[in-house]
């Protein structure tokens, strides 16, 4: 194994905000588990907690979608971006303080988000559920939080760089500006009418495709050629592929507003843009299609990441169409299609991120392989039948509402066992991520243990095949 | 990819391509959206929200009403929204200028509400949304909080306002169940929803006859 070389002197030296950052979204995603958890049970029981304010549906999704993407995705994507940038660097993070600053105000912005939302401070917009007081703060933390990163990238060994670079440094560079802007345009001065959710729908989309999509993809191509040990393939189109989603990647919003009171030609530019996303879908599968035999548990999350991104570019391009869209558009498969790309895609290949990096950065091995490997396990299948049952709820309402015979009181009977099924899938996804948090905790606390003698041991539970 | 300046500079230029041609296209098209002045009926449309309403849209909105409702009619033959009795016809940019927060919604657990308030033949008044906001409906949660029990003095008359409920939801002897201000303004907005007057843009297009019988032969 070459496991000993891996681990190097300028991972120590740059473990803390490394680990904050880490731990802090391990336990926003919880916390967004239980929230999404009781917003399931009460789609099929709405009666379910619906005395108390703050878990009424509408504000508990808010919240849970809020402490997943700002909480969960950012916080750990943007760990494993800074990893990247240092790795690639060859030398311990610089200004780390701004990194550290960064972490507490985002954090703390978060927490506030998710008071605010508790108290009816919502927005109603996709995405983007931060009262328009926090979005000061998440704005400067997160540029905070760049700098390092940024300056990481420019002061590289060599002057090539490479897939894992770009996309990095496109989530540190491009999020402050999507912010400000859409803060301009939603809250402090806010356009007319239905200029509003173009603009939302907007940002939706480029939060996606410009900052949550690039930071799963820049620890996944840093990840997939250490594992297989190669170059990876067809790696000549890897910028293509990258520009292309650059390029193409916000002007795919306007899907979910086909047959809706704005300019058709925004949901026409919308198919036109998911199609041509192909190209760099494409790429992605062609570059990283080595993760599918590479054996460990790192490896196992990006490779099932890597194929829910694809399936997922496949849905967006189909339900684009109008013939489609008219049956899937405000139905379960849109809530599907966020899933499959925040958690299948996205989650997934954050998880193989930490797998890889966290024993790198601490110098310790997983505390229990047995809680990686039911982690990997509860995640997998969690997803699956999450994704699952939405869909077969989905199916069931697009037909029911295209009947205008059938009451919605007979859609919700009908569509209850698909939506029973999401709530299972809620269930498991929520324990396995108890275990990774767990996990991640005792390992974490491992490197505070003075007595422990410093060297690296090679992981077993990280190079292990799940069986 | 050598050179950091030009790198950094196609990423703000790809940034600045689709706001510039998604959002500043659409601004520029429906920014300066005025509303309709209709000579034969002497009034211009649509009409300025109510204060009462334009608190209550905000109350929706805290409540995050639009994760199960959305506010947007699809054309008669995209969707069946017309034989669901949402609208006569579709939705258009010119219904939202004056909501300062249009919940265009994304998801229809519940029915669409663009027009609640003109439902034919007969729309639900306000002591019937209060009541579905008490009482709950299959598949809606209740809203038990935006309503207030008081115990009744002796003697005092029952407010005015009380809800009148029977069976299992009765309040105990000597208690009345009365709305909140939230409650009362966000029936006040549902009430208001309602786009009666039909635009010129919102008509259909219709294909000369020639060519609609040519389709129909085929």
């Amino acid at each position: 194994m070459t496991m000993k070389s891996e681990y190097s002197p300028t991972d120590a030296a740059s473990r803390w905000p490394l680990m904050l950052l880490i731990i802090s979204g391990a336990s926003w995603l919880v916390l967004a588990g239980v929230f999404a958890l009781i917003s399931s049970i009460q789609l099929h029981t709405p009666s379910f907690m619906a005395l108390c304010p703050v878990f009424t549906y509408g504000r508990g999704v808010a919240i849970a979608e809020t402490a997943f993407v700002y909480g969960w995705l950012a916080n750990a994507g943007l760990a494993l971006a800074l990893w990247v940038l240092m790795r690639l660097s060859g030398e311990p993070l610089r200004a780390q303080n701004w990194a550290l600053g960064g972490w507490t105000f985002w954090n703390l912005g978060v927490l506030g988000a998710i008071i605010g939302l508790g108290l009816g401070d919502l927005t109603g917009f996709e995405l983007l559920e931060l009262p328009g007081y926090i979005q000061l703060i998440l704005f400067f933390s997160y540029a905070a939080i760049a700098i390092p990163g940024l300056l990481a990238w420019s002061g590289r060994l060599r002057r090539v760089s490479f897939a894992s670079h770009w996309y990095a440094a496109a989530a540190l560079f491009l999020f402050p500006w999507l912010l400000s802007i859409v803060h301009v345009m939603l809250f402090s001065a806010p356009v007319r009418g239905v200029l509003q959710p173009i603009v939302a729908g907007w940002y939706a989309q480029s939060v996606w495709t410009l900052v949550l999509a690039p930071l799963a993809l820049s620890i996944a191509y840093f990840v997939v050629p250490k594992v297989t040990g190669k170059v990876l393939p067809s790696y000549e189109f890897a910028s293509l592929g990258f520009w292309c989603l650059i390029l193409v990647g916000g002007l795919t919003g306007g899907r979910h507003l086909v047959g809706g009171p704005v300019p058709a030609w925004i949901a026409s530019v919308a198919v036109v843009s998911c199609a041509l996303l192909f190209f760099h879908t494409f790429v992605v599968l062609l570059n990283l299609r080595g993760a599918f035999t590479a054996p460990g548990v790192a490896v196992k999350f990006i490779a099932f990441g890597v194929a829910a991104y694809v399936l997922g570019a496949v849905f967006d391009t189909v339900t684009s169409f109008h013939v489609v869209a008219v049956q899937t558009q405000f139905t379960y498969f849109d809530e599907a299609q966020k899933q499959l790309a925040l958690y299948g895609a996205a989650t997934t290949i954050l998880f193989g991120g930490i797998y890889f990096a966290v024993p790198r950065i601490t110098g310790k091995a997983w505390l229990s392989p047995l809680l990686v490997r039911g982690h990997l396990m509860l995640s997998l299948l969690g997803i699956m039948l999450l994704v699952i049952s939405l869909c077969a709820a989905g199916a069931t309402q697009s037909h029911d509402l295209l009947d205008a015979k059938v009451p919605f009181a007979t859609i919700t009977a009908h569509t209850r066992d698909s939506l029973v099924g999401v709530t299972a899938a809620e269930l498991i996804l929520l324990l396995g991520n108890i275990c990774f948090l767990a996990n991640f905790y005792g390992t974490a606390c491992e490197i505070l243990k003075i007595s422990s003698p410093a060297t690296f041991s090679p992981s077993s539970a990280m190079e292990t095949p799940a069986s | 990819m050598k050179n950091n300046v030009i790198f950094f500079l196609g990423l703000a230029s790809a940034l600045a391509i689709s706001w510039a041609g998604i959002v500043l296209g659409s601004n520029a098209q429906l920014g300066s959206l005025a509303p309709f002045y209709d000579d034969s009926e002497g009034a211009a449309f649509p009409a300025r929200m109510a204060g009462a309403a334009a608190q209550g849209q905000l109350v929706y909105r805290d409540m995050g009403c639009a994760s199960c409702h959305t506010q947007q009619v699809r054309r008669p033959g995209f969707g069946v929204d017309k034989e669901r009795g949402w609208g006569d016809r579709q939705s258009v940019a010119r219904d939202y200028i004056y909501q300062p927060a249009p919940q265009l919604g994304l998801s229809r657990v519940g029915p669409d509400l663009a027009n609640l308030a003109d439902r034919k033949p007969s729309a639900l008044d306000a002591s019937d949304l209060l009541h579905l906001l008490y009482a709950g409906a299959p598949g809606m949660p209740t809203y038990r909080f935006l309503f207030e029990t008081r115990t009744l003095g002796v003697g005092a008359q029952p407010s005015e306002k009380a809800l009148k409920l029977v069976g299992a939801l009765e309040p105990k002897a000597g208690t009345e169940v009365v709305p909140t201000p939230e409650a009362e303004s966000l029936v006040a907005y549902l009430l208001s929803l309602k786009n009666p007057y039909t635009y010129p843009e919102a008509v259909p297009f219709t294909p000369p006859a020639g060519e609609g019988e040519k389709e129909g032969a085929k």
